[in-house]
């Protein structure tokens, strides 16, 4: 009686934190959107007007009347309100973790969310102020990090953390395929790092480095597509779609993200010779600051964030189930251990068997 | 407080280095070594710092001579140094801003990005332009340099910069003249240092190092130099092509000037067919180089693709050599404009820097060169050609 009651409890206090989480993975997205557009685009930004230019860039005319004004308040400041939005709410879930959270190691993750949106402030800030480029790397570096743990905690403060996973009656997956499932979001942040490399790449950086950053970064975008696809191959049958289903859409979302790639190389370098086959390559004018353009740059590094992020919420997912999993399975062979495994109707729990 | 908080972060994860200085063009001092048979170390060593004496550095240029109106101090300082923008939006750092990446800090065309290009970026120091209305062997006129970065070349890497601010264009314009002009008398200084001043043997006597003040043999030869380049900059104007008056035609008449033309095209006086093929399809197979990196290969007698020989360039930094490739005029593009007076200019000067040869104007047909009708002709069909695939 006591321990069901403390159940129902324990989900109403795991709710309000999680709902912040999930408010933080919503506003930190379109912040990152909006940072890809403040590095790409500010430039292009700076000079609101170009007389004498209309009769260049026809088809993106209308698009920047209809933009201008509004959209370039909203990039101006929409970055750095986003920003204390952000941080307002990381303020909140760090009290709501504080007063209603038992775990303590997620009271930790909290304060570590709140610190991380400071210093990603304070990076910010110092990099507009010495507009120094590997201030802005580690900026553009950090962000998609950050993001990624704000939906790992929102994983972890879910209903199914302490629910569903736990009543999965499957077999754990393979070693093999949890280590799959670890090389994704590793694999995507070294992506990230290598991106932010060609992103800002110092004025004097010899042609060969950048060259083997390129390859690199192509080479390792096919790799990640390849393991996105044996991880999903494994995967597929597991039986549980929480984690099916994000495998599936890592596929989609790295080919995507490969088609842009080329795209930002295209708008940035034009056509490179290895692709000269393709119809209307030959006639292509990169144009700087081109609306479009930044669009599709901005993109690429905003699918790059997202990538990283399903692919941790995947692997936290895979972590716990496998967990689960695997503790029920010792509990059936060997003694019981500290937690008793509960039977509920609607879900089952790892509940400690003392309070 | 903040600053501590700055320095401290700077401190550990290192920041932008500065910029001290231009770096010596090290490609040319190896062709030259090889084809004077002498060492250019010393040479390219003082010419290094004369020309930094005379040009400034990447983060502070200066003009060395202020008489002259060829680019303004203002504009050099704007688009040099680290990108930042001012509170009322006037940026910094154009040149950092928009093309490090491709044609690198001393418009070397050697931009972090340049290997994947083709063709590559431009080499400033060369002071040799492909898309101009002057003569062949003379510097583009600003309002050339100025139409290359509004309209961009299409079909290359080199953007269009309509969308910059036309004052920062104006100003790269003027930065893009500094570059070429300091890296040109770089060159020649670290020439005239091995062939006048005997830095090859063993080091010059006294007097005779290079000097970036008007003294001594070293300060003259100096002078010379930086006179010259800047003159051939100065009278750029005078030599525009000018360019007959072309008329539109239309119907029979057109099609029978394109008709003549592609007689033309195919004839032995011009024989544009035989580079770029019949009827402009750009089919024949060619090995041919442009003239920047004929420098480091062809002209000091290294085969282009021989990887050992050139290792030393390469190494230098120079960038694997690369055909060009006479363009498919057939649906073709223009990098140049493919307006009639563009074109009149293309084929009565060629393009600098590339095998393309001029045509000579004859005022009577004499089987040597053209006379203006059949140029016109052969314009139409070229123009013919682009639309046509
Ligand atoms: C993405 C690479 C790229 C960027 C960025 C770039 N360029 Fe270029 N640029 C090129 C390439 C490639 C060529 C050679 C085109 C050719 O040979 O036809 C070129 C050629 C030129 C030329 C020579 C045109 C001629 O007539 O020979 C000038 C001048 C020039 N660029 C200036 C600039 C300036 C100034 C900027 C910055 C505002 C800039 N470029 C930015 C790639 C670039
Ligand atoms: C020796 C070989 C050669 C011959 C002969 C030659 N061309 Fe070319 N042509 C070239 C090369 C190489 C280029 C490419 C230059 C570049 O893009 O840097 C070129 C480019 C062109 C272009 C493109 C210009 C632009 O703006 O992009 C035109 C037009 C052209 N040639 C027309 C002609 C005509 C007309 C003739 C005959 C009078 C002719 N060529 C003869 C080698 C040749
Ligand atoms: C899984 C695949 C990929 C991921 C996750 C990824 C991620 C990223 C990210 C996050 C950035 C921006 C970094 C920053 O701004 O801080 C970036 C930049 C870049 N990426 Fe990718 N990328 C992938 C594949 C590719 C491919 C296939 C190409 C093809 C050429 C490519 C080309 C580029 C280029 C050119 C930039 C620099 C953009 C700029 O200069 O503005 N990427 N990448």
């Amino acid at each position: 009686m006591g321990a069901e009651s403390n159940l129902a409890d324990f989900h109403e206090q795991g709710s309000l934190i999680h709902r912040l989480c999930v408010l933080l993975v919503c506003l930190v997205w379109p912040l990152i959107w909006v940072g890809g557009l403040v590095t790409t685009y500010d430039a292009g930004m700076a000079v609101p007007d170009w007389p004498g230019t209309y009769g260049y860039n026809l088809f993106l005319y209308p698009y920047k009347t209809w933009l201008l004004g509004p959209f370039d308040l909203f990039i101006e400041h929409g970055h750095r309100l986003l920003g204390a939005v952000v941080g307002l709410v990381a303020i909140c879930l760090v009290a709501s973790a504080y007063f209603r959270e038992r775990r303590r190691w997620v009271v930790v993750l909290t304060w570590g969310l709140l610190l991380a949106v400071i210093s990603q402030g304070l990076l910010g800030g110092m990099r507009v102020v010495w507009s120094d480029r590997t201030l802005a790397m580690v900026h553009g570096c950090f962000g998609p990090a950050f993001f990624a743990l704000c939906v790992a905690a929102a994983v972890v403060t879910g209903r199914r953390w302490n629910g569903y996973w736990a009543r999965l009656g499957e077999r754990p997956l393979s070693p093999g395929c949890v280590a799959l499932v670890v090389a994704i979001p590793v694999l995507s942040y070294t992506q990230l790092v290598l991106g932010a490399q060609l992103r800002h790449v110092q004025p004097n950086a010899a042609p060969g480095g950048f060259a083997m950053i390129v390859a690199t970064h192509v080479i390792v975008a096919f790799f990640l597509w390849f393991i996105t696809m044996l991880a999903w191959l494994r995967i597929r049958r597991c039986g549980d779609l929480t984690l099916s289903r994000p495998a599936g859409l890592l596929i989609g979302l790295v080919g995507i993200q490969i088609a842009l790639g080329v795209g930002t190389w295209v708008v940035n370098y034009g056509w490179p010779t290895i692709l000269d086959w393709f119809p209307g390559s030959t006639g292509f004018l990169v144009r700087a600051k081109g609306f479009s353009d930044s669009i599709i740059v901005t993109s690429h590094v905003a699918t790059g964030s997202l990538i990283l992020a399903v692919s941790s919420m995947l692997l936290v997912r895979v972590l716990r189930s496998q967990h689960c999993l695997k503790s029920n399975v010792d509990r059936d062979v060997a003694e019981p251990t500290e937690y008793e495994y509960r039977n509920n109707t609607e879900q089952q729990v790892l509940e400690p068997a003392t309070v | 407080m903040r600053n501590a908080v700055l320095i401290a972060v700077c401190f550990i994860l290192g920041c932008d280095a500065r910029i001290e200085t231009f770096l010596p063009n090290r490609v040319f001092s190896l062709s030259l070594e090889k084809t004077r048979g002498a060492s250019a170390e010393r040479a390219t060593e003082d010419a290094r710092r004369v020309v930094q004496e005379l040009y400034g550095t990447p983060d502070d240029p200066s003009w060395p001579l202020p008489d002259n109106n060829l680019a303004d101090l203002q504009n050099l300082v704007r688009s040099s140094g680290p990108v930042s923008s001012e509170k009322d939006g006037t940026h910094l750092g154009l040149f950092r801003e928009h093309c490090v990446v491709c044609h690198a800090l001393e418009g070397s065309g050697l931009g972090a990005a340049s290997v994947f290009q083709n063709p590559y970026p431009r080499d400033f120091r060369h002071g040799v332009f492909k898309w101009k209305s002057t003569e062949r062997g003379k510097k583009p006129t600003r309002h050339d340099i100025r139409q290359i970065l509004v309209n961009g070349i299409p079909g290359t890497a080199m953007p269009s910069f309509a969308l910059v601010d036309p004052e920062d264009v104006d100003a790269l314009v003027d930065y893009v003249i500094f570059l070429s002009t300091r890296g040109e008398v770089e060159r020649r200084v670290i020439a005239a240092a091995i062939d006048e001043l005997d830095y090859g043997e063993t080091s010059p006597e006294d007097g005779w190092e290079l000097d970036s003040r008007n003294e001594g043999e070293g300060g003259e030869v100096v002078h010379e130099v930086l006179e010259r380049v800047h003159a051939d900059w100065a009278e750029t104007q005078d030599h525009e092509v000018p360019v007959p008056s072309f008329s539109d035609l239309t119907g029979k008449a057109l099609a029978a000037s394109i008709a003549r033309g592609k007689e033309v095209f195919h004839g032995k006086v011009a024989n544009c067919a035989g580079c770029h093929g019949p009827s402009g399809d750009g089919s024949l197979p060619t090995l041919d180089y442009d003239d920047w990196t004929k420098e480091y290969t062809t002209r000091i007698g290294l085969t282009p693709d021989d990887d050992e020989a050139l290792k030393p360039f390469r190494e230098a930094g120079a960038l694997k050599p690369r055909r060009i490739m006479p363009r498919k005029l057939q649906g073709g593009v223009f990098h140049g404009g493919g307006d009639a007076a563009s074109l009149f200019r293309r084929i009565t000067q060629g393009i600098a820097g590339t095998p393309m040869p001029a045509v000579e104007v004859v005022s009577e047909p004499n089987g040597k060169g053209l006379t203006v009708e059949e140029i016109w002709d052969l314009v139409r069909y070229v123009q013919h050609l682009s639309t046509s695939r």
